[in-house]
């Protein structure tokens, strides 16, 4: 039997439950098990009892990297259930905020975490010390992003503007203009970055899948839609727990998503929101689309980076449009009275479709919540690819196995505890 | 004047790894008279290298755990940055969330001028999330803060 464990040797970030089991006999997977630490179950039973003002600034401490998709999903569903109309301009500044962490969140993923597997470097370390051009250019591009979040949001790190009912306060117009000759810059750069990506060798691993995103005929889906798959399928947001089902899991505190009919498993995230919604895509990301060699439909989850660099520039492309025609929503905010029943929405994460329900009393206590993120629904299908996948590879050392495990992992760029580091693999060999 | 961040990693809501925000938070008065210290509570590691790049002088305040070496929970760790950043074995991490301190400190060197890093660490107990901070930690706080105060002024001074 050989055991093999990643760790770090000196200090490490604490680490959370991040680990892969895969147990061989001769060529033959008996046991795959990949399991995976989730917060946002701790911060259900947090929610309930607090008042539905306060759930904007509880949801978004579930995840450091895209807190706006929390808030987003939250005060959509609420507004909705109150019948609050929101003023002018904010459904634009919510799209805009929420482009924000797109930027921030893609590039980063592009640049720190898939670009070194892909080149053969170690780490984004390795990257930028051969590469301290390209590197930078990207960190830059992420910074805009980071800025667009923090200008709106009204804060570094969780926005704190964002409310049920609008924002407590709205940027004025001239900060927003601020960010147009950058937001410009960093367009000019994605065909290179879109050519870049084309360039770098990538595994084939072409296999069938049911993508899931929501879609929307106006507009590239991010805050409204509906839900689609590329088997066909389509459901509105109320009707989310009874066409997909989430099942517990003995090896994983995170649930497993299905669909509820056939109890297969789907599959969500920036490729799949290409897929779809294909022909909503702006100018300037339908040449990135073509240049990364990303062909409709793609059904290959090494694509997913150039996926992310398609909807990196459709946000860049998306912000500027809404800076230029933008107006200040005054007042920023509007009347809120709650009302009991139960609130229902969906909005697209970084990583994929991010459904939210409440269930709220009169007074607009938080009865019961339940927050459905992307990572535990592309969970079931991140276990079948590694299924997949494995055994085509099992001839390599446990080193470069891990490494080809971790990439399949990556290429959904879980959202596991912020806590989680490397993937630990324990290999079983008969 | 030399700008000097100190930065409180980590997540609020997780038992132990709460305890360099918290020591920041503490702090945060009495930093912010030293001139030229700025403080940010809760920063995650893919936004730190530009944090890096705009200050002289950096103090990182996080929780560790330690595999291998059988330090108590509570141990208070104090590391200096080296031409390559801290010295931990960083790989590529398993998603955006494992991009965190030492790789953040290691990018900001590889992309230079990088600033002085100063890491504090604080080997915990339990990281449950909804946890307050374990006994062990809790113990050792009062030292962690002044250890942060210690090592801003002493960063802030001018050479």
């Amino acid at each position: 039997m050989t055991h093999r464990t990643v760790e770090v040797p000196v200090i490490a970030r604490v680490e959370g439950e991040g680990a892969l089991h895969i147990a061989v006999e001769g060529d033959t997977i008996t046991d795959l098990r990949l399991e995976i630490y989730e917060p946002p179950r701790f911060f259900e039973a947090f929610l309930a009892g607090r008042h539905f003002s306060e759930v904007p600034d509880i949801v978004p401490r579930i995840c450091g990297i895209c807190p706006v998709a929390y808030q987003m999903s939250a005060v959509h569903g609420l507004e909705r259930l109150f019948g609050v109309a929101p003023p002018e301009g904010t459904r634009e500044l919510r799209r805009l905020l929420y482009f924000g962490e797109w930027i921030e969140s893609h590039i980063l993923h592009v640049f720190l975490l898939a670009a070194p597997d892909f080149l053969g470097y170690p780490n984004a370390i390795e990257l930028a010390k051969v590469q301290p051009d390209l590197v930078k250019m990207a960190l830059q591009i992420k910074r805009v992003g980071n800025d667009l979040m923090a200008a709106i949001g009204g804060r570094e790190i969780h926005p704190i503007s964002p409310r049920v009912g609008g924002f407590s306060k709205a940027p004025r117009r001239k900060d927003l203009e601020a960010f147009l000759p950058r937001l410009a810059w960093a367009l000019e750069q994605m065909p290179g970055i879109a050519d870049f990506v084309a360039s770098l060798p990538a595994p084939a691993f072409p296999r069938p899948v049911e993508m899931v995103s929501m879609v929307n005929e106006d507009e590239y889906p991010i805050n409204e839609g509906a839900m689609a798959s590329t088997d066909g399928r389509s459901w509105a947001f109320d009707e989310y727990e009874t066409v997909t089902n989430e099942l517990h899991v003995e090896h994983s505190n995170a649930l497993h998503s299905v669909m509820a009919d056939t109890q297969t498993p789907y599959f969500l995230g920036p490729l799949a929101r290409v897929n779809l919604n294909a022909e909503r895509l702006t100018p300037v990301a339908r040449e990135c689309a073509d240049r990364a060699g990303l062909r409709i439909p793609e059904v290959d989850p090494f694509f997913s980076m150039a996926a992310r660099v398609v909807e990196a520039t459709l946000a860049i492309e998306g912000s500027i449009r809404i800076i230029e025609g933008y107006v200040a929503p005054d007042p920023p905010m509007a009347q809120v009275t709650p009302r009991a029943g139960r609130a229902m929405w969906a909005t697209e994460a970084p990583r994929g479709t991010l459904y939210h329900r409440y269930d709220v009393a009169e007074d607009g206590t938080i009865l019961e919540a339940k927050i459905v993120p992307p990572t535990s629904q592309n969970l079931r299908h991140m276990e079948e690819d590694l299924r997949l996948f494995v055994p085509d590879v099992l001839d390599r050392s446990d080193e470069e196995l891990t490494r080809l495990c971790e990439m399949v992992v990556r290429n959904y760029d879980p959202c596991i505890s912020c806590a989680t580091h490397f993937l630990r693999l324990d290999i079983e060999r008969r | 004047m030399r700008r000097v961040v100190v930065v409180g990693c980590g997540n609020p809501d997780a038992g132990d790894d709460a305890v360099g925000i918290l020591a920041v938070r503490e702090a945060r008065a009495r930093l912010e008279a030293i001139p030229g210290v700025r403080v940010i509570e809760g920063a995650i590691g893919p936004d730190l290298s530009d944090v890096l790049a705009e200050s002289d002088a950096a103090v990182l305040v996080d929780a560790i755990r330690t595999s291998g070496v059988g330090r108590d929970p509570g141990t208070l760790v104090r590391v200096e940055a080296g031409p390559d950043g801290l010295p931990v074995e960083t790989g590529v991490p398993l998603s955006s969330h494992g991009f965190g301190v030492a790789e953040a400190v290691g990018l900001a060197a590889a992309l230079g001028p990088s600033p002085q890093v100063v890491f504090l660490g604080v080997e915990v107990a339990d990281v449950t999330v909804g946890r307050l901070l374990s006994s062990a930690v809790r113990e050792r706080f009062p030292q962690l803060v002044r250890s942060v105060l210690d090592e801003a002024s002493r960063l802030a001074a001018p050479a």
